[in-house]
């Protein structure tokens, strides 16, 4: 630790801390630009200039780039230092156009805050102002290189950090430009960042440009859930419009950065078909009518056949509150324990992650400081964006990536990929040598090792082994982490309420005992790998009751249809795939947009009493009805504690914050699993998810659709050549799954013997997570 | 017509390139055998060390001095680039030693590498040297013909080889962080130093970054020792000799070997044959157009390092540019900063946009627009600009606006009060 003094004040601070750090701690804001706590000091603005009296270097110096030293002395609102600032502050609005109050950064705007901070206030430069041409970079991110002041963020951000390689500097001088070579939609699947790290209006979100003024947005702390990484977002709405999301700050998951698919994909909450008014039989009646129709079923049900009749299936969607109060609602009706997800594999693969690996879970902090990271059986930007981008960091600081996955895996950087099927990833990771003693040696070698594991590939028994790799590799100083990923935003969190050793769906619904069943935020139909049968076993359910905020197939089949609130509009708690507990707070409230109409027209004139489409309830407040009694979420959140000793952090949780694991436990004695047999003339079917419209939220968020592939079959050329098909051939692919007819693509990095498909809307069958099986190819009979 | 001791333009002959068999015949690669074999890499470091030799390339930086903090005894590949990416305006001595006498560098750098155990070399050049860089090509076969270049030199056991290297052409290459990133093939914006290029350099390396007149001394240093080369110096504290580029409103502009500390009188009257058209001296860009200018009250100054900071200048690349009685100052700094502003790589902020501001008001005061508000924002750019900008552009830049204030204020004053500029007739 360093003892300095800055403006008369002491501070102590870590070695290596710079000097602006240094300040910030004392809550002295040092004007800067360039500089960004995730990317770093470069020193090309010029505007943190402090004066250093006692130092090794004197004088005049900038903040971002000089490291504290034992007994400096450093003044800030010395009279030269405050001057230089001020100019700077001159020098970068030269050419920075007045039109703050038709931009959409302003209140927002850093540039804003620091012209003020330096004290420029009064033009003197009369001469002409530079002007540039902009780009159309896509439906994205609107560009206005006008207001540009050179701070190089933008290319730090999208190049460097993120990888990006359509985006860049040019020209020199005062005409430096930052872009794209030439217009077109960026590729980087990082691209929405430069929002965020721009510092003033050139790169701004052109799904919210013109809506509204960044003073009048609701905003709140709140978790990303389309996918288990739970990045910290901040969205914000107003006049009960969801707007926009920007990236929060968790040092230990997204630092401060967000995917595209988070950061545009939230308006599944505002689709135009989804349904905010309780149905039953077709009719629309109020909530509290429809929840006392299904107690009233429920119970008659239940006493008339027993505790088998009613189901209760909860999902990896649902919140942490939400699902604990479907386990009491099963006590209370007397009937058997919720299934927790539809989708059994999956479900089985979670438990292993929040149960049997508890112990030695890495954060995407560890992954990003690992020297070594091994990945197995991940496709980081399809199954958990971010993770790419941590693993990135391990690259840029020397480090050394290898993926081993049958997918053609790219990522932004470079690593070294080993296309193995899923059956030899199996046996790779089972003791079967190959080259498994390269990747220990590797690992043996480093310093901080991580290892990455992928639950829908690799399953419970894929996770095992990676966590005996694991535990080989740990010595007594070194440990070796695992980041699990899960594919939901609460995977970990239903599996850790999950009782042992219970049914999963398919094997629930067998016979004709249950009855009815009710649903709580999922649609078992489209996330479960059983749609069909399932669709037919639930024609034949007396009653289907369904919760939820999306127009889902099952929505649509349900008898009785309750409305609930997307996370914006609830408060809750997800944890997220590393065991972390990471609360959500309401945004806004639910009901129709008071949003201005695209043809001009003003919001609606006519006035009631309560807002139109506001009956939708967050799922825990209508489960609370369900069992006779509301109380606030701490007092649910106090029980849960009571009940589940693992998550004795909940209670002290807060939005925003970095949030705290669940108590690890200790590993489960299970069953070896064995590995099925592959019948000759067969290929092994790898089912991934598309990078997006896979997860259901992203499917019903219409702003991707820019985004979106169209389905085709994969393989590798050799495979090509032996079954006798061609690139862009329409092939037959006969799955256990059915028969798919897609068009053929080729990809030298796929693993041989595998076939590809990625699921998205465009291919909502089959689901990943759903086991190593076999497939057939064939010309498909009617070409074209 | 000299009489300085001709070191680098001994066989410098008019229109003429001297390649390998007249350089041998005049004594070329007899320093590099002589130090192959009876000298030490140390020997050599301390060498030139004492012989107290500057970088010719414009900061003066003792050269002995900077090859000392260069990890020469360690391992892996280290190198020794070349700075041949000349153009600043007034300055073209590289040029003519190279189009005269290449293989001056090629003994040069191999003798350095040799002092500072590098095993690849780079000569960066300026994309207009085409004549020189093929001259360079040629000399560098002739000499690995010769075995000078190649694996175990002279049976030395030290390996060498030597690449010419094409700059993209613009002035900020010229800076040894940004020429590197320039030879990485990545935009050339200058590096945050530290690290320096010594301890991480071309491709994360141990790299030195030499000029060309630099690295041509060597040879001769080796061959005549430091107390001579010293002794070369008109001054005490200089050493050697130094090719002065004369350029701007004299009878004769050539480039000449001169010693170190001559009096700018004797480089305008003797060398330069006096001012043109009978016109009287009124001031001189010393070293360069990043240095600030003289007046008729410095013609007795010693032209050195030490000699000129004294008087508030600089001593640069000594390419003399000189102005006559009928010189509008702002104008000519004005025609300066038009260049600096032009070649400003746009990476830091008061290069890029300040640069740009002072381009503005001078043009005020050339224009007649100018008021005595703009006079003042003049010397706020040059208190701001000078020691705060990223690299040493800007505050070259600045040169000659710190020389317009000191000497020549009055004719900004003389613009501003008659609304006009008062040479412009």
């Amino acid at each position: 630790m360093v003892t300095l003094t800055i403006d008369n004040q002491t501070v102590t601070v870590p070695a290596g801390t710079t000097v602006l750090e240094a300040a910030q701690k004392l809550g002295i804001v040092v004007p800067h630009l360039c500089y960004h706590k995730e990317l770093g000091a470069v020193g090309s603005c010029r505007m943190c200039a402090v004066m250093i009296h006692k130092g090794t270097l004197t004088g005049l110096k900038m903040s971002c780039l000089i490291a504290v030293e034992e007994g400096m002395v450093v003044t800030t609102t010395d009279e030269r230092s405050m001057a230089l600032r001020e100019q700077v502050g001159e020098w970068l609005m030269l050419n920075h156009p007045h039109d703050c109050p038709v931009c959409d950064e302003g209140g927002e705007c850093q540039l804003q805050e620091m012209t003020i901070a330096v004290g420029h206030g009064r033009r003197r430069y009369t001469g002409k102002k530079h002007t540039y041409p902009n780009q159309d970079l896509g439906p994205f991110i609107a560009q206005e290189m006008n207001r540009c002041i050179h701070c190089y963020r933008c290319a730090r951000t999208y190049k460097d950090y993120c990888g990006g390689r359509d985006f860049g500097v040019m020209g020199s001088r005062n005409r430096v430009t930052f872009g794209r070579f030439a217009d077109g939609m960026l590729q980087s699947d990082f691209s929405g960042n430069l929002i965020d790290f721009c510092p003033t209006g050139v790169f701004t979100d052109r799904t919210f440009r013109f809506t509204s003024r960044f003073w009048d947005l609701q905003e709140a702390d709140s978790v990303c859930s389309h996918c288990g990484v739970g990045c910290a977002v901040i969205p914000g709405g107003r006049l009960h419009q969801l707007q926009r999301v920007r990236s929060g700050t968790n040092a230990a998951v997204n630092g401060s950065f967000l995917c595209d698919r988070g950061r545009f994909g939230f308006d599944y909450g505002r689709h135009p078909e989804r349904p905010r008014r309780a149905r039953r039989d077709g009719q629309e009646v109020a909530v509290d009518v429809a929840l006392e129709a299904l107690m009233s079923d429920a119970r008659a049900l239940i006493d008339a056949e027993g505790p088998e009749a009613v189901l209760l299936l909860g999902s990896e969607r649902a919140s942490l509150e939400s699902n604990w109060l479907l386990q009491r609602l099963a006590k209370e009706l007397g009937c058997r324990v919720p299934v927790l997800s539809p989708h059994a594999r999956r479900h089985q693969a979670a438990q292993a992650v929040a149960f049997d690996l508890s112990h030695q879970l890495a954060s995407l902090a560890d992954v990003r400081t690992a020297d070594v990271a091994v990945v197995f059986g991940v496709d980081p930007l399809a199954e958990a964006p971010l993770l790419a981008l941590a693993l990135r960091q391990i690259v840029r600081q020397g480090g050394r990536v290898v993926v081993c996955d049958p997918r053609p895996v790219e990522l932004p950087f470079a690593f070294e990929h080993q296309p193995l099927s899923p059956l030899a990833l199996h046996e790779l990771l089972g003791g079967g040598d190959m080259d498994g003693k390269h990747l220990r040696d590797l690992l043996r070698q480093a310093k901080q090792p991580v290892l990455v594991a992928g639950a829908d590939l690799l399953g419970t028994a894929g996770l095992r082994h990676v966590h005996s790799l694991a535990q080989r590799i740990a010595t007594d100083d070194r440990a070796c982490p695992i980041y699990p990923v899960l594919a939901g935003a609460n995977s970990f969190g239903a599996a850790l309420l999950s009782l042992p050793e219970q049914d999963d769906l398919m094997t629930r619904l067998e016979g004709d005992h249950v009855r009815m069943m009710i649903c709580l935020e999922t649609d078992p139909l489209v996330e479960g790998p059983d749609g069909k049968p399932l669709g037919e076993r639930l024609a034949r359910l007396e009653k289907l009751v369904v919760f939820d905020y999306l127009p889902t197939a099952v929505a649509a089949r349900a008898d009785t249809f309750i409305p609930t609130c997307p996370p914006v509009e609830a408060s809750g708690t997800f944890i997220n795939s590393e065991g972390r507990l990471r609360r959500f707070e309401r945004v806004l409230a639910p009901g129709a947009s008071l949003a201005h109409k695209e043809d001009g027209a003003h919001p609606p004139r006519a006035f009631f009493l309560t807002q139109p489409d506001s009956e939708p309830l967050p799922a825990p407040r209508l489960l609370q009805r369900l069992l006779g009694g509301e109380t606030s979420l701490a007092q649910i959140q106090a029980e849960m504690v009571m009940d589940r000793p693992r998550l004795a952090a909940l209670p002290q949780l807060k939005a925003g914050e970095e949030g705290e694991r669940v108590a690890a436990t200790v590993a489960r004695a299970l069953p070896e699993e064995k590995l099925p047999e592959q019948p000759a003339g067969t290929l092994q079917l790898v089912v991934s998810p598309a990078r997006y419209g896979s997860d259901l939220l992203s499917r019903y968020a219409r702003q991707l659709t820019p985004r979106l592939t169209t389905a085709c079959v994969y393989l590798h050329p050799e495979d090509a050549e032996r079954h006798g098909v061609q690139e862009g051939d329409r092939v037959d692919l006969d799955t256990r799954f059915g028969r798919f007819t897609l068009p053929l693509a080729l990809s030298e990095t796929l693993a041989r013997g595998c076939a590809l498909v990625e699921n998205s809307a465009a291919l909502p069958e089959p689901i990943p997570g759903s086991g190593i099986s076999f497939c057939r190819i064939g010309r498909g009979g009617a070409n074209g | 017509m000299s009489q300085t001791p001709q070191l680098l333009f001994k066989n410098r002959k008019a229109g003429e390139t001297v390649f390998m068999p007249e350089y041998r015949a005049s004594g070329g690669y007899q320093g590099l055998e002589k130090a192959l074999r009876t000298m030490t890499p140390q020997d050599i470091r301390e060498l030139v060390k004492a012989a107290g030799l500057r970088g010719r390339g414009g900061a003066g930086f003792p050269t002995g001095v900077k090859w000392g903090f260069f990890p020469a005894d360690a391992p892996g590949v280290k190198y020794l680039v070349c700075n041949c990416d000349e153009m600043e305006p007034g300055t073209y001595k590289d040029g003519v030693l190279l189009q005269a006498d290449p293989h001056q560098l090629v003994e040069g750098m191999i003798l350095s590498a040799f002092a500072l155990q590098t095993q690849v070399g780079y000569i960066f050049i300026r994309y207009a040297y085409e004549r020189q860089a093929s001259n360079l090509r040629k000399a560098i076969s002739e000499a690995t013909a010769a075995g000078y270049l190649g694996k175990n030199i002279l049976g030395s056991g030290f390996d060498f080889e030597l690449h010419v290297h094409g700059s993209a052409g613009r002035y900020i290459l010229g800076e040894e962080t940004a020429l590197l990133n320039g030879l990485e093939g990545i935009r050339p914006n200058p590096r945050l130093k530290p690290p320096f290029p010594a301890t991480r350099g071309l491709f994360g390396r141990p790299t030195t970054v030499n000029n060309v007149e630099t690295l041509a001394n060597i040879p001769h240093i080796v061959m005549g020792g430091a107390q001579w080369f010293k002794d070369l110096a008109m001054t005490t504290d200089g050493s050697g000799t130094k090719l002065f580029g004369l350029s701007g409103h004299l009878n004769c502009t050539e480039c000449f070997e001169l010693p170190v500390g001559i009096p700018l009188r004797e480089v305008i009257e003797t060398y330069g044959q006096g001012m043109w058209r009978n016109k009287q001296f009124k001031a001189c860009l010393p070293g360069g157009a990043s240095t600030p200018y003289l007046t008729g009250e410095h013609l007795d100054v010693p032209l050195d390092f030490g000699t000129l900071e004294k008087v508030g200048s600089r001593f640069g690349t000594a390419g003399v540019t000189a102005f006559d009685e009928d010189t509008c100052m702002v104008a000519a700094t004005l025609n300066l900063i038009r260049f600096f502003a032009r070649e400003s790589c746009g990476w830091c902020t008061p290069c890029r946009d300040g640069l740009n501001l002072v381009k503005w008001l001078l043009e005020q005061f050339e224009s007649g627009t100018g008021t005595s508000d703009h006079l003042l924002m003049l010397k706020e750019q040059l208190r701001n600009i000078s020691g705060n900008s990223f690299c040493a552009l800007a505050e070259g830049a600045m040169g000659p606006v710190a020389g317009l204030l000191a000497h020549f204020e009055q004719e900004i004053v003389d613009h501003i009060d008659q609304g006009r500029c008062p040479f412009h007739r």
